[in-house]
């Protein structure tokens, strides 16, 4: 029995193409008003290294790699997205009244093809079952607040496949019952419905199938319309995923070598500073709006978010993509609507982002939320200066004294008095101080240590003294972006006048900006974070380290951990068994240093700090150990606050602890 | 309204200070802008921007530094022209010799308002702007908190002990700002991008007698004893030992 028959005079194919022109009609026309929408963003040309990106996709996408991460969800969707892959040529079968079949069983693969459809959309129930059960029975909590979009299309989705599976078992049942046995589940359902009267056999299907080509028309309608655009919207999102290392910005202006342009020879006259119309995105930035499937990982793992702030980085994305639905016509004929992006978004949302890419790093999607929020930055700061005040303090004491406290630059080098260091000659290696290692008091003796251990090692190492500057990072992760430039090329222009290429630094985000970011501004250096080298030094025996007796827990910096990807060298430097923090490496938490925070008020009753000290305290740790001089300012203060007088140690001060004197 | 800005340079608070045989070293020196004069700037600008009109700077400084940085600033916040005048033997300690050669330029601008900071944060002597005054035969106002325009006259406010003073004056007239006299805005890179394109003139000037004093001598501020630490076992030792310290040592008990 089969539901290809005609109704009421009408041939069921006459019918079905009717549907289908409303259904696709709609859904192209849709579609085709998004991607214009995303096209009017500005270009950034990442159609290149395909067989690298093809290969990711295959990974991200059809292996949906980061998907799975989360046990319950995760699976759940990977059942459905693999079920529905393998499922959906029975749709173009249906469709055509069962020609894809006729076709198969001609070249003898139309058993195969029907037990790899009845097995997808087993796996699609499957799935769909345990995400009902999650969505309705479990709940958890980044779902409170879901709309009930959710579990609606989830029963949509299920009636397409149970209909499907009537469908299939009613084609078995006829004069003379066959059973398919290519089709298990089909059969399940045929023996139930055998024995049944034929008439009402066969209502069931008709009435099935025309259910199924419904929910299948009016989903392909629905998708453009709502977070289902991820079905479309993550090709183009995983396929042109960022390959610059992670945390790196774009300069101001960058010539065709992509190097940026010097800040004397910048052209202002053609330079959009920032981002506040819809228009100034990149392309990819806008086409993020609707590959958002508002799984809430971004927001579970956001310290702003999580501290109590006004910034949830899923809101940001999705702003993006209702924005631009609802300036839609204004935006397309060129126009600019009154709102602009920062209004939506928010200052407060804005201002409160540590930059620590921990949403970047949960986004199953490849969804750089960081950026838009960094280029809000930079419009708020470089066009309409309108920011935080503490920042005018901050930009002040970095454009006189180059660091973000305002110290007397000529101090710089006053931490190392009595250590006897090289200043500003050629060395081996050069010690790359920073800001917080020179002039912040508890910080000046983690450079003492780093120092004294490395002497004692015998690495042949001088510093800049008052030549080094801020490395600029504090500055761009607050938006002004042509301040960070002047610090970058002057400090390019001391280093490479010094000629040391390789570069110990126990600050990440020296780390980070000097060795993934200064090549664009003409600086090419191989850098270490402190930790490298003494973990090497370590594994060498050149530096005869006990392993440590107390109780320590470390903290991993972001821009060395998640951001740097080093989670393994200060593990090693350590030495002995730490107690992990629940999150830790790739996943840790932010102490709310990052992205200039630490120089701009935050309430007390919404410290991300706190969080994390907390975190720290509950292992129950006699010593808390660091790699960064803000994540040390942090912690302690954050233990402090919380009432835990535990110690806040970096790397280089328990090595040095723990040095076994010289034979 | 025509406002000329008087802009003095000087030694940034974070440089390195130092003394040999009672005179201070300068060579060492960073320069920045007053910071009372930068609220006289961002002041002349907000009438500038309510009335109409234009900001001129003026400084007085040595002819070997570059300041060009520090003065576009100022233009970004949105005055319009600068003009240095370069000094040889350019000394902050001669209020009475610099007000001469500054009165000079400011004449020539036909200045409905003159302002500039109450006081350098070098030598705080407070003179300078009052002496121009006297030079130019206006009325001065020194140490305003607020100033207002009410028709073609202005209302200022001027902070004394224990009260608030309110005058008025008529036009032209040398305004000194005190602090926080009004919030000096950041200016946007697109504006000090384009102050680069505003008139900025260096004028060589030679140098004009005045009733100055001499300086005979400078010293630094004895530097601080370093704090003691107390060592013992135990709150009750630290205790016991402080106590001891503070009869015999410091003798207040």
């Amino acid at each position: 029995m089969n539901p290809f028959h005609d109704y009421y005079g009408i041939e069921w194919y006459l019918i079905l193409l009717a549907w289908s022109a409303i259904a696709l009609g709609s859904h192209f026309y849709q579609v085709g008003f998004v991607v214009r929408l995303i096209r009017l963003g500005k270009d950034d040309d990442r159609f290149n290294s395909w067989k690298q990106r093809l290969t990711e996709f295959l990974r991200d996408w059809l292996g949906q790699r980061k998907v799975v991460q989360d046990k319950v969800a995760g699976y759940a969707h990977a059942l459905i997205f693999w079920g529905f892959l393998l499922l959906i040529s029975d749709i173009v079968d249906l469709g055509t009244g069962g020609l894809l079949q006729a076709f198969l069983s001609n070249i003898q693969l139309d058993g195969i093809w029907n037990l790899i459809v009845d097995l997808g959309y087993a796996m699609a129930t499957v799935g769909i079952l345990i995400a009902l059960y999650r969505r309705i029975i479990i709940r958890p909590a980044q779902l409170k607040g879901a709309s009930i979009e959710g579990p609606l299309i989830l029963l949509a989705i299920l009636g397409i496949v149970l209909t499907a599976f009537i469908v299939e078992a009613g084609n078995m049942i006829g004069e003379e019952t066959k059973y398919n046995t290519w089709e298990p589940i089909g059969v399940l359902f045929a023996k139930q419905m055998d024995g049944m009267d034929h008439a009402t056999i066969a209502s069931m299907v008709d009435i099935s199938y025309w259910i199924h080509m419904i929910l299948i028309g009016g989903f392909l309608i629905e998708i453009p319309q709502t977070k289902h655009s991820h079905i479309i919207g993550t090709i183009p999102n995983v396929m042109f995923q960022d390959h610059n290392p992670m945390g790196t910005m774009i300069p101001l202006q960058t010539n065709e070598n992509n190097e940026a342009v010097k800040t004397d020879d910048l052209d202002f006259d053609n330079l959009t500073l920032g981002v506040n119309k819809f228009a100034d995105f990149t392309w990819r930035q806008l086409s993020d709006g609707w590959a958002c499937t508002e799984c809430a990982r971004c927001q579970d793992v956001c310290p702003a978010y999580k501290s109590g702030k006004t910034l949830n980085p899923m809101q940001i994305v999705l702003d993006i993509k209702d924005y631009g639905r609802e300036h839609s016509s204004l935006l397309l004929a060129g126009d600019e609507p009154k709102e602009s992006i920062v209004d939506r978004f928010t200052p407060d949302a804005i201002w409160a982002c540590t930059t620590c890419y921990a949403c970047v790093e949960a986004c199953p999607v490849h969804i750089e939320h960081v950026p838009k929020l960094t280029d809000a930055r930079r419009h708020l700061v470089m066009e309409a200066a309108d920011f935080p005040e503490e920042l005018q303090n901050l930009f002040n004491n970095l454009e006189r004294n180059s660091n973000p406290w305002g110290f007397g630059a000529h101090t710089r080098a006053d931490w190392a008095e009595g250590l006897d260091l090289k200043i500003g000659e050629p060395a081996e290696y050069l010690f790359f101080v920073g800001c917080a290692g020179s002039f912040d008091d508890r910080n000046k003796k983690v450079s003492r240590a780093t120092a004294k251990l490395l002497k004692e090692a015998g690495v042949d190492f001088s510093i800049l003294g008052e030549m080094e500057t801020c490395n600029g990072d504090p500055a761009r992760r607050a938006g002004n972006e042509f301040l960070f430039q002047m610090l970058a090329e002057t400090n390019v222009d001391n280093l490479n006048s010094v000629g040391t290429l390789k570069i110990i630094t126990a600050c990440p985000h020296c780390f980070h900006t000097i060795g993934k970011e200064y090549e664009k501004y003409g600086g090419k250096y191989e850098v270490y974070h402190h930790s490298q080298i003494l973990n090497k030094l370590r594994q060498e025996k050149k530096l005869k380290i006990r392993d440590f007796e107390d109780k320590v827990t470390f903290h991993d910096p972001c821009y060395l951990g998640r951001i740097g990807g080093e989670t393994e060298a200060p593990r090693g430097a350590l030495g002995g068994d730490l107690i992990e923090m629940e999150r830790h490496g790739t996943n840790s938490f932010c102490c709310g240093a990052g992205g200039a925070r630490i120089w701009m008020e935050e309430d007390a009753d919404k410290r991300v700090n706190e969080i994390r000290a907390k975190e720290a305290s509950k292992t129950g740790a006699d010593c808390v150990a660091v790699g960064c001089p803000f994540c040390m300012t942090m912690m302690s203060d954050g233990l402090k606050s919380i009432g835990d007088d535990k110690p806040v140690k970096d790397i280089s001060e328990i090595m040095l602890e723990n040095l076994e004197a010289k034979t | 309204m025509n406002i000329v800005v008087l802009i003095k340079m000087v030694p940034d608070t974070e440089s390195r200070l130092e003394i040999i045989d009672g005179k201070v070293k300068e060579d060492g020196f960073k320069y920045m802008v007053n910071p009372y004069d930068e609220f006289a700037v961002e002041q002349a600008v907000q009438f500038k921007e309510a009335v109409g009109g234009k900001v001129t700077l003026v400084s007085l400084f040595s002819d070997n530094t570059s300041i060009d940085t520090d003065l576009r600033k100022m233009m970004a916040i949105g005055a319009d022209e600068t003009i240095v005048l370069r000094q040889q033997e350019y000394s902050g300690n001669k209020p009475s010799s610099n007000a001469r050669i500054l009165s000079e330029t400011v004449k020539e601008l036909n200045a409905d308002l003159i302002m500039c900071g109450v006081q350098g944060i070098d030598y705080y002597q407070a003179a300078t702007g009052p002496m121009i005054a006297h030079f130019l035969g206006v009325p001065h106002v020194s140490g305003v908190t607020n100033l207002e325009l009410s028709g073609d006259k202005l209302i200022a406010s001027r902070q004394i002990e224990g009260g608030l003073q309110i005058v008025e004056t008529p036009t032209p007239v040398l305004i000194t700002c005190q602090k926080d006299m009004t919030k000096v805005r950041f200016p946007a890179l697109k504006d000090i991008m384009m102050s680069k394109r505003k008139p900025f003139d260096n004028r060589e000037v030679g140098s004009e007698p005045g009733n100055d004093v001499q300086t005979t001598e400078c010293s630094l501020p004895p530097a601080r004893g370093g704090g003691v630490i107390l060592e013992g076992e135990g709150p009750e030792e630290k205790v016991d030992k402080l106590i001891e310290k503070l009869k015999m040592e410091a003798k207040v008990l």
